[in-house]
């Protein structure tokens, strides 16, 4: 028992002493880490997975939480890159201001921002003051907007979201949610709600779009034109709820995230884009 | 030599004796230094500031109200203590679209210029811009923000702890959300509980025993994860269909989770108790004539009451303190709790969700950590209890 | 003797069968709880169980492929995060049961060890993330997570020590002091070795509790997708609580996702099994060593 502790022990700290320090760690750029938006994730993951088939020296980590918990580690030199699916806060510019980081903003790709019902709900579409309205609490039964008499449930994203922040400033006119919204920590969970509640309705970004779930058309101009998220309209600019998604880094770290970033922005990294459900950017 | 060898070995051992009480020590220091410090700041975004018109007799704001003049929910002044004039309120990108890009200038250096234009015009706004770039301007009047105290934050009823220009943190739907869903959990445990544990330690059989209790064991030690994900992908989907729900997320689906998941801890205490219940006790009632449910039912339980008791209050605890399990099945809507078939959001799960967006000593963190401070507290308080009820069973 | 009138015997003897039965019945139901649970996870994992599954890393935004990451990187958490909470532990379980004889002094450190056994995990996670990983510098890593998680099992591995020391009968320290022996020889040489199976019945379920922990690392270490292992301390690691957890809520094909989410939560209560065989082998094992001796 006793041989059996010390060989232990001694392994461990042989595992321990190899790694070395947090430091030497940081300036090799074989470890690369990404974090932040959940709307980015999907996409972070697959450039990461094929960048490190032809790059097997590099090592991606990719962690979720929300483009708020992205840029605070930015902030707090927890990460190399910040998938941020929104615009840096007034406050996140002052604090990468304190400590020194010259932020770099890059857009990676496109996102159409589709609003979800129930698959069997009977609304096609609605304007944007209806869903401002739905959203802060004002409206809450669906006749109240041409569907049945049924309570709407309203599903959002935590308020560490990107798409939270996003949808709240740019279709909610930046207007606080009701109190009675459900808070779902991740987008999956958000579909996966909506699919089985039929009162239900929500916001998610294109590439989680699936057959178990509707996306509404919108109209931004009070009922005179309506659009639905797609591609197409996407990258036509005809659906008013667009908006693109970023990788930020420190400019210090450019060296490191170079040529990841070269490959993510290149035709290659594109087609990643379009196969996750994002829109490319040229 | 070898005396200094046991002299060493022994202060190590005193040493370690005392590494939880440092260690309680320390989290107490960390979790309350950083949560008063919370206290006493004013909720304005960091480094903005809310300017007016120099006559407005208006001075100090509540958050609340911020939140709602900024929602389009006050629109004059006489709603919040001030004269009957139209309150509307501007941000800076709001002067960036009524004056122009270009004439605030390429650093926004005639932000205050502007600003002043735009409140001798409207002496009823109210602006929410950078405080660099309208310092040392005259002409306007700064309101503040009522500061953070402790009863505010215990008795405000809404958390909005990301909002401009004001966050608001009102911890009491949290508070109460924690609470309801842990109460009603034990509620629904509690028969089960007792039953099992009279069960175990009473009626069943050798044989029995020897499955029913590896079988709670099991139970408890299955992980809180694995429970929320049973929850979020069984139990929800089924309380919506059986009870006919508009919504599955709700307090009802995380007091059933946490009410299993308590489940064992109660039983084991419980079952403990009763199990030392003296043999004399037992036999004496036999021996007068009671059957061994009368003897059960008024001289073993009554006995056993203040262990059942601390079975129940650590089980609370127990509940109270989960994180995983509710923050996947109970909808995080930051609601008062009306109803059991609503959505709820308990304090642990608030942490964890939010945790990860608070910026290392901001005052969002300061928060989170004021809330882990309330739940610190609850849970010393929990021990507490249970010390007391022990110490009195001793006694016995 | 007294003789109860007839109908007072029956009307005792229903009421007792009818509560019997009842505790019957509803231990029936905790006993169903569990096998309800077992078998959703069981047969809806269990097919996504494979040699693939357990040894490679995911693929294919986590449809495909397997948990690898996840099950070393629980594996390096657990050998951490113990190896820094058993030696304190039973260290300090020592000094509680053989050292602070003092009421007061005992009471004392016993409450504080209650105290930190009833701490929610979350507080913990809250805990470790600004001692740790921020205040000292580490960043989120498996010395963080480790830490955090070492925190957690410490009055576990306590309180099963000192209640294994106190059931080693006292007349055995008492023999040794009369031949002559010091207090730590004594506990060394007698009392250690006969309360070694219940400490490592203890630490055993340690193991058990610290590989199923979620909140206390969602800041300290955990990450979403980290297909290379981990090679030091400072760095990252998947996690199989953690990956359950977001397996379960992220992911744009949930659908897909989800036997792997399944999978998962099999692996994770396979452990908790493994765990709770080993620790009563482990009790019967040096139970019967014990007696022999």
């Amino acid at each position: 028992m006793k041989k059996i502790t010390v060989s232990l022990f001694a392994l461990s700290l042989l595992f321990a002493c190899s790694g070395g320090q947090k430091g030497s760690q940081e300036s090799n750029s074989s470890n690369i880490s990404l974090k932040g938006s959940d709307t980015v994730l999907p996409l972070g993951q697959a450039t990461a997975e094929q960048f490190m088939k032809s790059n097997p020296g590099v090592s991606i980590s990719v962690v979720g939480g929300g483009s708020g918990t992205g840029v605070t580690a930015l902030i707090d030199g927890n990460t190399d890159i910040a998938m941020c699916s929104r615009d840096l806060k007034g406050e996140e510019k002052l604090k990468l201001k304190e400590k020194g980081i010259d932020p770099v903003i890059k857009s990676i790709a496109v996102d159409a921002l589709a609003v979800i019902v129930h698959k069997e709900n009977k609304l096609e579409q609605l304007t944007r003051e209806q869903i401002e309205k739905i959203f802060t609490g004002e409206i809450k039964n669906w006749k109240e907007v041409g569907g049945d008499d049924a309570e709407i449930v309203v599903y959002s994203r935590e308020n560490s979201s990107g798409t939270y922040e996003f949808f709240k400033e740019h279709v909610m006119d930046k207007k606080n949610y009701a109190s009675t919204v459900l808070n779902m920590p991740a987008t999956g969970a958000i579909v996966q709600s909506v699919s089985q509640t039929k009162g239900a309705i929500s916001y998610v970004g294109l590439a989680y779009l699936n057959a178990d779930i509707k996306a509404l058309k919108v109209s931004y101009d009070q009922g005179a034109t309506f659009v639905g998220p797609s591609m197409e309209s996407a990258k036509d600019k005809s659906y008013p709820i667009s908006r693109p998604l970023f990788y930020i880094y420190d400019m210090k770290s450019e060296a490191k995230v170079k040529s990841y970033l070269d490959f993510c922005l290149s035709a290659e990294g594109m087609k990643i884009v379009e196969s996750v459900g994002y829109i490319p950017v040229q | 030599m070898k005396r200094f060898f046991e002299k060493f070995i022994e202060a190590l051992i005193k040493t370690s004796g005392y590494t939880t009480s440092i260690i309680v020590l320390l989290i107490v220091v960390f979790l309350f230094k950083e949560g008063i410090s919370f206290l006493g700041e004013s909720p304005v975004e960091h480094s903005y500031t809310l300017i007016g018109h120099r006559d407005n007799p208006v001075n100090e704001l509540k958050d609340l109200q911020i939140k709602n003049i900024f929602d389009g929910k006050i629109s004059n002044w006489k709603e919040i203590g001030g004269s009957d004039q139209s309150l509307s309120h501007f941000e800076l990108s709001d002067l960036t679209s009524i004056y122009g890009e270009a004439a605030l200038g390429k650093d926004l250096e005639f932000t205050k210029t502007f600003a002043k234009k735009l409140i001798d015009s409207l002496p009823g706004a109210l602006l929410f811009l950078p405080e660099s770039l309208v310092k040392d301007a005259e002409g306007f009047k700064t309101i503040t923000v009522e500061k953070i105290t402790l009863v505010h934050f215990l008795s405000g009823r809404e958390w909005f702890p990301t909002s401009k220009p004001s966050a608001v943190f009102g911890a009491l739907p949290l508070l109460l959300g924690t609470l309801v869903v842990s109460f009603f959990a034990i509620l629904l445990a509690l028969p089960f509980g007792l039953a099992g544990s009279i069960y175990l330690a009473e009626i069943a059989d050798m044989r029995v025993r020897n499955v029913l209790k590896p079988i709670i064991e099991l139970l408890s030690g299955i992980p809180s994860v694995v429970y929320g994900f049973f929850g979020l992908v069984i139990i929800v989907p089924w309380l919506q269909n059986l009870l006919q729900l508009p919504v599955g997320e709700t307090a009802l689906a995380g007091s059933v989770v946490l009410a299993i998941m308590a489940l064992p801890t109660i039983i084991t205490v419980s079952e403990d108790a009763i199990r030392t219940t003296p043999r004399a006790m037992k036999e004496a009632s036999l021996a007068l004539g009671a059957s061994h449910w009368q003897t059960i039912r008024k001289v073993i339980l009554p006995y056993a009451s203040s262990g059942i008791t601390a079975a129940i209050i650590l089980g609370i605890g127990r509940a109270i303190g989960e994180t995983m399990a509710v923050l996947m099945v109970t909808g995080n809507a930051a609601m008062m709790p009306t109803s059991l078939t609503q959505p709820v959001r308990t304090i642990p799960a608030t942490i964890a969700a939010e945790l990860g967006e608070a910026s290392f000593g901001g005052q969002h963190f300061k928060a989170l950590f004021a809330l882990g401070c309330i739940l610190f507290l609850i849970t010393l308080a929990t021990n507490f209890m249970v010390e007391r009820v022990s110490s009195k069973r001793k006694l016995k | 003797m007294i003789k109860f009138p007839e109908h007072v015997d029956v009307r005792k003897r229903i009421y007792q069968a009818i509560f019997f039965w009842l505790a019957r019945l509803i231990s029936l139901a905790i006993i169903g709880i569990l096998i309800m649970i077992l078998y959703f996870i069981f047969k809806r994992g269990a097919g996504v169980l494979s040699w693939e599954f357990l040894s490679t890393s995911p693929k294919e935004g986590m449809m495909k492929g397997g948990i690898l990451p996840a099950i070393v990187g629980t594996g390096y958490l657990v050998l951490f995060s113990i190896l820094f909470a058993f030696p304190i532990g039973v260290l300090a379980g020592i000094y509680v049961n053989e050292y602070a004889l003092h009421g007061r002094v005992k009471n004392f450190i016993k409450t504080m060890t209650n105290n930190l056994a009833g701490v929610p995990s979350i507080v913990f996670g809250l805990f470790g993330m600004a001692l740790f990983v921020n205040q000292l510098g580490m960043g989120a890593s498996i010395l963080a997570g480790s830490l955090t998680l070492a925190l957690l099992a410490l009055p576990l591995i306590i309180r099963t020590t000192e209640e294994s020391l106190k059931s080693v009968d006292d007349s055995f320290r008492q023999a040794s002091y009369a031949l002559g022996a010091s207090k730590l020889y004594t506990i060394r040489k007698v009392v250690l070795p006969m309360a070694f199976p219940n400490i490592i019945t203890g630490l055993i379920l340690s193991i058990g509790r610290v590989s199923g922990e979620t909140a206390p690392i969602l800041f300290t270490v955990a990450a979403y997708f980290l297909p290379k292992l981990p090679g030091s301390l400072m760095d990252q690691c998947m996690a199989l609580p953690y990956h359950l957890y977001v397996i379960s809520t992220s992911g744009t094909n949930i659908d897909q996702s989800r036997p792997v989410a399944y999978g998962t939560a099999m692996v994770l209560v396979l452990i908790i099994l493994v765990v709770n065989l080993l620790a009563s082998f482990a009790r019967n094992y040096f139970a019967k060593k014990v007696k022999t001796n």
